[in-house]
């Protein structure tokens, strides 16, 4: 099975991600047998931050790694366990609110919606997010 | 006005005392009135704020990057050349983002004000300084005791001083600092916690410095798009902001002291510490909200319960001062007010000279329009982080539009208590 970077590589639509990974030299660390939980912002997620906000993060690689940890959380959680638990501790140390299952039926991760939930990868799942997630 | 949307439908109007701003924020507003008079003032007070704080933050990272603990020092506030040229990461050619499209070096107004003073007569530095024709340094540090002072407001800036890999960089610095100086290195021995304290202030100096240099080419920039006609109204001087905000918000903030050649990185970039986090953010709480109180002519009995036992409920900030009493000498606010009065843009004078006393009480107004500007500054923080943490303004999820107005509410409980001036700055002749 391929590994959470070779999902994001291979798939359309996380070049942003991809090249924030690789900028904040985070790829060795997410190709670990983890396992990883990731919640993974796509490229429309990354262009609705205002103008050099992400060009700031790209050139301070411990900054951009640091907001990228937010989107990661230690073990491998699937959606239903995700709503269980209510809330995740993500690598970055600060925690991630899940929002349980609302009338209209949205998955939502903090301030996002997941667009799609259980990628399964070799090291880990991944969840594609709608927002960039900020810390707070 | 274009600037604004239309207020939403989706959910019930809000029943706060403030909902009439409540409402303004939430159709992407700010918490001062859209008014060009408004505009116009705000403006013109950041531009006079920019000059000299292109002076603060230049020299609050010369103190904390070379006057260091020096026991006497008498001259950090004689930048040297070195620090007028450093250029700034965010204008000129050599930007890392270039937000202003001026020069990177200091500003020529602020040179030509060192140069001559009030007096507009080139005398020497230290006659200025002595007479007190200057830039007020004392108010920057002022902004910086009340971060160190206030400490805990989020980020982890602050816990992280009290780490042993801080003290240990700490011991390196304050070592090389006092090499050869066996009476300052025994009283590190006997008393190491007073150099590490010292180092957790000049720590903040860092803090401070590094925000401010983003600051200042903002609101220059600012002043130039207004100068050519390029701001609707109030919403987009306060979008301006926040787009300035996201901007720079993975901006590293580190404290990096240099002993001759050699760099001591007490607090390096690899902590991973940004701007927004650990510098913006815990700086509008602890200058704009907070502050302490003793800082004017009103006197308050700690023991009659006239100050809060708790600090997250101290309110001696720009948003909640009485701006006529703080008038007096040698009061930080006053100083600041004193060093924006210099660089005023002529259309600022103009309209000064029309109201209340006009030049005899220019201080007092413009430090009303500065305590405007600031309620934008604060809408721009609080729209700011309305983006990152919770929806957008045209969602159209009432579930998320609740969450937005929770959000607005809880931030408006602030100017509830009778001293905040929210209300004052909705009226033009607040003055």
């Amino acid at each position: 099975m391929p590994t959470i970077v070779d999902i994001a590589v291979n798939t359309e639509g996380f070049s942003t991600l991809v090249a924030a990974v690789q900028a904040a030299g985070l790829v060795e660390a997410l190709q670990s047998p983890g396992p990883f939980t990731v919640f993974a912002p796509n490229d429309a997620a990354f262009a609705k931050l205002p103008p050099g906000t992400v060009q700031t993060l790209v050139q301070n690689p411990p900054q951009l790694g640091r907001i990228l940890k937010f989107h990661v959380v230690a073990g491998k959680y699937t959606k239903d366990e995700l709503i269980k638990l209510g809330t995740v501790d993500s690598l970055e140390g600060a925690p991630i609110p899940i929002h349980t299952l609302s009338d209209d039926g949205a998955f939502e991760v903090k301030n996002t919606t997941v667009l799609a939930a259980d990628i399964e990868a070799d090291n880990g799942i991944i969840h594609v997010l709608d927002t960039v997630m900020l810390m707070g | 006005m274009p600037t604004l949307t239309q207020p939403t439908t989706l959910i019930p109007p809000s029943a706060h005392p403030h909902a009439d701003i409540i409402h303004r924020l939430e159709a992407g507003g700010s918490m001062l009135p859209d008014t060009p008079e408004n505009l116009m003032q705000i403006i013109g007070i950041y531009k006079a704020y920019a000059v000299p704080m292109d002076f603060y933050w230049r020299d609050l990272l010369y103190i904390a990057e070379r006057v260091f603990l020096n026991p006497v020092p008498a001259f950090k506030y004689f930048l040297p050349q070195e620090y007028l040229d450093l250029p700034n990461h965010y204008a000129g050619d050599t930007a890392d983002l270039r937000i202003w499209r001026g020069e990177a070096t200091a500003h020529p107004e602020l040179l030509d004000f060192m140069a001559q003073g009030e007096t507009k007569r080139k005398l020497p530095k230290l006659l200025l300084h002595l007479w007190h024709d200057r830039i007020n340094m004392e108010f920057a540090e002022a902004c910086m005791r009340a971060m160190l002072w206030h400490q805990d407001m989020g980020g982890r800036f602050n816990d992280y001083l009290y780490t042993e890999e801080y003290k240990g960089a700490c011991d390196r610095a304050i070592r090389a600092y006092f090499k050869g100086n066996p009476a300052m290195l025994g009283l590190h021995k006997l008393f190491p916690e007073m150099f590490y304290e010292k180092c957790r202030e000049l720590s903040y100096y860092s803090n401070l410095g590094l925000f401010w240099e983003v600051m200042a080419p903002v609101f220059f920039e600012m002043s130039d798009i207004y100068d050519e006609g390029g701001f609707a109204g109030v919403p987009d001087a306060m979008n301006f902001i926040v787009n300035g905000i996201f901007a720079v918000a993975g901006r590293p903030i580190y404290h990096h002291v240099y002993v001759g050649d050699e760099c001591f990185e007490l607090i390096p970039k690899s902590c991973g510490f940004t701007w927004l986090y650990e510098a913006a953010l815990p700086y509008v709480e602890a200058v704009f909200y907070r502050t302490a109180p003793f800082r004017g002519t009103k006197s308050y009995n700690a023991q009659a319960g006239q100050v809060p036992q708790d600090q997250n409920d101290f309110h001696y900030g720009i948003l909640y001062a009485d701006v006529f009493p703080v008038g007096s000498a040698g009061i930080p606010p006053t100083l600041l007010m004193q060093d924006m009065l210099h660089f005023l843009p002529p259309y600022l004078l103009e309209y000064y000279q029309q109201y209340c006393r006009g030049e005899d009480d220019m201080l007092t107004q413009l430090g009303i329009t500065f305590q405007r500007s600031m309620y934008n500054v604060t809408s721009a923080v609080i729209q700011a982080l309305r983006a990152a943490l919770l929806y957008p303004l045209d969602d159209q999820n009432p579930r998320h539009l609740m969450a937005n107005r929770q959000f607005f509410e809880a931030q408006m409980d602030r100017f509830v208590r009778p001293e905040a001036r929210l209300k004052d700055v909705q009226r033009q002749d607040y003055r």
